[in-house]
């Protein structure tokens, strides 16, 4: 188990560096985000009173669609030289690549969710430093990235890569668009806590399920 | 076997439509329209069942590897998904003359439409592998995990108010006569049995264009 861990953390250390080295993924994902924010200020005519409705769920769409960009390439650059047949012969337990790539993913998401809520809060004037709708979001992306991570995997090795992806993973993330907009939104509005929890359960228990799932079945996306 | 699957469903479904027609009375309020509600039950019944025996297949597919149990898999998505469209556009039909809308985005409507377009993500991705092994691995993994998220959407859209009709379990709020009771049963019971004879046909049909298409390649390669 000590050894598992321990190759978890070079797994991602290694991703990790790789990206620092050439930010490929993270200037795409942030621009893609900023002109997002742009368009959907003239697409959905923002103005100041509908603004506080549809913040949660501007905000949710434009990670999402953003972050389909960097899982689209999470692994591909296993895929030059044969890079993934030696990662899968160095890694004794294949869970441990999953769960690293899922972890390098979700820490993009985290850096995007950073970046992105000072930068809404600023174009839209509305704070959303607000520690729990954070949370919410942090949530909603393991969800996204426990269960995009999976796909992704299997749509790198298809006929029609990146352009899978959104199709396949869209209807699984049915639930968690729905609670994070849900949620996030009725933190926004000043809600009570009891008409919200029920939506954080609905997250936690779908984060469970999928990385469960993830962890299970992750060896037959790679195996031969 | 096939052959006597194959007719009895044929009869089956005569009779389930002859008892539609001229067994089952008129519906008092809804009038005629509220016959598409006995098609409509059956095949949402085996969309529904269609994709269970899906998840089945996949995880059979997984312990064994053999891959006529991915051939019974994806056949039973591609029926599944025919039929849950059909209840889908004869819930449409139905909606008009009850709700006075095409469309609502209620529950069910919303997940068994969500429902749809996982089956139809799984069947692009399903043709988009080439290698037989790899594919029949993709296939068991997406029907998996699509099977085991398509609850938690039904639970966060009814999380929101619902109107659509609970036939089973508390509030029965559609008072069936006995005549409609048997008609709706002699229909899920015909639709299933053509469930049945159609995968086992479909599965069949993949299997030989598989060996066909094993055996053009040798002789290509000679």
């Amino acid at each position: 188990m000590k050894n598992w861990f321990k190759t978890v953390r070079t797994l991602v250390w290694k991703d990790l560096v790789q990206e620092w080295r050439s930010r490929d993924m993270l200037t795409a994902m942030l621009a893609f985000a900023v002109l997002a924010l742009f368009i959907f200020n003239y697409a959905m005519e923002l103005t100041p009173a509908n603004r506080a409705e549809v913040a949660s769920g501007t905000l949710w769409v434009v990670i999402l669609f953003a972050g389909t960009l960097g899982l689209n390439r999470s692994f591909t650059a296993e895929q030059d030289q044969g890079c993934f047949d030696g990662l899968v012969m160095a890694v004794p337990d294949l869970s441990a690549i999953y769960v690293a790539k899922a972890i390098t993913n979700f820490l993009m998401m985290v850096f995007l969710t950073v970046l992105v809520i000072p930068l809404y809060s600023v174009l839209y004037n509305q704070s959303m430093f607000i520690l729990s709708f954070f949370t919410v979001l942090l949530l909603g992306s393991w969800g996204y990235t426990a269960a995009g991570t999976l796909i992704s995997g299997m749509t790198v090795q298809t006929r029609m890569r990146d352009l899978l992806l959104p199709i396949l993973l869209f209807p699984l993330l049915m639930p968690v668009n729905m609670a994070v907009v849900k949620a996030a939104g009725g933190i926004l509005a000043g809600l009570p806590a009891s008409e919200i929890s029920v939506w954080i359960r609905l997250l936690v228990v779908y984060d469970v399920i999928v990385s469960v799932v993830g962890v299970m079945v992750f060896e037959y996306v790679i195996q031969e | 076997m096939l052959r006597i699957l194959s007719v009895l469903a044929g009869v089956l479904i005569t009779v389930a439509f002859a008892m539609v027609l001229f067994y089952a009375p008129i519906e008092l309020n809804m009038g005629l329209v509220q016959k598409v509600f006995y098609f409509h039950m059956a095949a949402a019944w085996v969309g529904m069942l269609a994709f269970l025996m899906a998840v089945i297949f996949a995880i059979q597919f997984l312990r064994i590897r053999d891959l006529k149990w991915d051939y019974l898999e994806a056949s039973s998505v591609e029926i599944g998904l025919v039929f849950t469209l059909v209840a889908n556009f004869s819930g449409m039909i139905w909606a008009k003359a009850a709700w006075n809308t095409w469309w609502t985005w209620d529950p069910r409507l919303t997940t068994t439409t969500i429902m749809a377009f996982t089956y139809i993500a799984y069947l692009l991705l399903w043709r988009g592998v080439d290698d037989p092994q790899k594919r029949a691995q993709f296939g068991a993994i997406y029907a998996i995990i699509g099977f085991a998220t398509v609850p938690l959407t039904f639970f966060s859209a009814r999380l929101l108010r619902t109107i659509h009709p609970i036939l089973i379990g508390a509030g029965m709020d559609m008072n069936l006569t006995p005549e409609m009771l048997h008609t709706m049963i002699v229909s899920v019971i015909a639709f299933t049995v053509l469930y049945s004879a159609l995968v086992i046909f479909r599965a069949d049909i993949m299997t030989r264009q598989e060996a066909h298409k094993d055996a053009h390649l040798i002789e290509e390669d000679y």
